[in-house]
């Protein structure tokens, strides 16, 4: 935790927890507030560092992680935030040149 | 031809078909009673809300349904016992519909949600073997003015004839990150995957058991992880999941498959390794002879669950997320993403047809059931 810097107070209270041994505490969950299912990475890289085993390609996994909420910083989060985000485009294979990109409202 | 009417008549012509394929069906059981096995019917959906019944001998659409309510996805896909209702996780995990396979019919619907609550299923659910009750795995968030409160997770059990307003008749307190579920066939209790397995009595709530998963004791083995969020137990009554962990060989640690094998009726629960990380595999099926498995991701898999080493691996045109076997175990089924049903011959995973749906749609996650006429 020494290489990480909170910057906000809620991270600060992680490292509160930490330092009070309350880290137990700190449990995991899914689906709250916004679009946060699971913890992966994302769609950088595959578990061998490289790019062959991802979903290939790439239009057959995009309805199957913006639905579930699965990569939220790379799918708009459908699931509570943008739900019209894909609709009337219901091929990612033919669609995905019609899916714009969403900015936070104002 | 305006669209309604075309949409009418290919409904007309579907349900003829499906008529004709039923006569036939029972025309052949009449001559030979017993003699011909019925042939499997795929069950899948697609975006933004249909249902579709596959004859897989013909490699043709039975049945095309419009689903009331499923707004954007149909994800997991639950059948009734006696085949006739299919039970679809739907509007952004939030709704349930059941639907009648034959006529399409809206038979059912649990709306999860309140407007102070906002209630998420995340895949898990399951259904009796009497066919009385479904149990559901809710998320619920309190939607309070100014902030979000997160609430327990719990399970929600309904009755399967409340018709189109249902309501939860109990509920009791659930783990967190559970994302499959797991009627036994004895009716007393069921089982619910997340970090680890758990099972739980159905009337009381009570749990009653907790086996690894994440606290499985294999010595070398490391905590192993696993995505299983496609509840599929047919034809075997057994689920089988891969997970990948890592075995520790000297100073060395070696990324590892295994396959997580769960038997609904006996309880029996077991880890095999079978190779090295080599491919990731997202979903698996036992074979009805229980002699092989196959796993489904971009390449088709086929694992020797006798000897438990791979037998076979091919790559596929494109990711598929789940997998079913035909009930001879001749064929292999795979979907889940695209608007592609593909079938392989299960012995020597040749290509044997793709299936487009209707309108090519996505099918985003949705199970790839197989059911027979009753």
């Amino acid at each position: 935790m020494s290489e990480l810097k909170p910057t906000n107070r809620k991270a600060e209270l992680l490292l509160d927890a930490v330092d009070d041994g309350h880290l137990a505490e700190v449990l995991s969950m899914e689906t709250v507030a916004g679009c946060a299912t699971t913890f992966d990475p994302g769609w950088e890289v595959d578990p061998f560092g490289g790019v062959a085993s991802l979903c290939q390609p790439m239009e057959a996994d995009l309805y199957g992680c913006s639905d579930p909420c699965w990569w939220p910083a790379q799918v708009p989060d459908t699931m509570n935030t943008y739900p019209n985000w894909d609709a009337g485009k219901p091929s990612a294979p033919a669609d995905w040149r019609n899916l714009d990109s969403v900015f936070p409202k104002k | 031809m305006p669209t309604a009417t075309l949409r009418a008549h290919r409904c007309a012509r579907l349900a003829l078909s499906w008529m004709l394929l039923a006569l036939g069906a029972s025309t052949v059981a009449g001559t030979a009673a017993g003699a011909t096995p019925k042939p499997d019917l795929i069950v899948t959906g697609t975006k933004p809300d249909r249902l579709f019944i596959i004859d897989a001998s013909t490699r043709s659409v039975r049945a095309e349904h419009r689903v009331p309510g499923a707004e954007g996805q149909i994800f997991t896909i639950i059948i009734s016992p006696d085949q006739r209702t299919a039970y679809l996780l739907v509007d952004r995990m939030e709704r349930i519909v059941g639907i009648d396979v034959r006529s399409g019919r809206e038979v059912f619907r649990a709306d999860l949600s309140t407007p102070q609550e906002r209630v998420k299923c995340f895949f898990a659910m399951t259904i009796s073997p009497d066919g009385k009750e479904l149990i559901v795995y809710e998320l619920p968030t309190k939607l309070e003015p100014s902030e979000y409160v997160v609430e327990d997770p719990r399970f929600a059990v309904f009755a399967t004839d409340a018709g189109l307003s249902a309501k939860a008749v109990r509920s009791f307190t659930a783990p967190r990150r559970v994302h499959t579920l797991l009627a036994r066939p004895d009716g007393r209790s069921f089982y619910a995957i997340g970090f680890d397995l758990y099972e739980y009595d159905v009337r009381s709530g009570k749990l009653l058991g907790t086996r690894g998963i994440q606290h499985w004791q294999i010595p070398d083995h490391t905590t192993p992880d696993l995505l299983a969020f496609w509840p599929v137990t047919e034809p075997t009554g057994i689920f089988t999941s891969p997970v990948t962990t890592e075995v520790k060989r000297g100073s060395e640690s070696v990324p590892t498959t295994a396959l997580m094998v769960l038997d609904l009726k006996s309880g029996d629960l077991a880890y095999h390794d079978f190779e090295p990380l080599s491919a990731l595999i997202f979903s698996t099926v036992l074979s009805p002879d229980k002699h092989h498995a196959y796993g489904v991701y971009t390449t088709l898999t086929s694992i020797d669950t006798v000897a438990y080493r791979l037998e076979r691996r091919i790559p596929l045109d494109h990711t598929f997320y789940d997998i079913n076997v035909s009930s001879d175990g001749r064929e292999i089924y795979l979907g889940g993403t695209n608007c592609d049903v593909a079938f392989y011959d299960a012995a020597t995973l040749e290509k044997k047809a793709i299936l487009k749906l209707p309108g090519c749609s996505d099918q985003v996650l949705s199970t790839l059931r197989v059911i027979h006429d009753r």
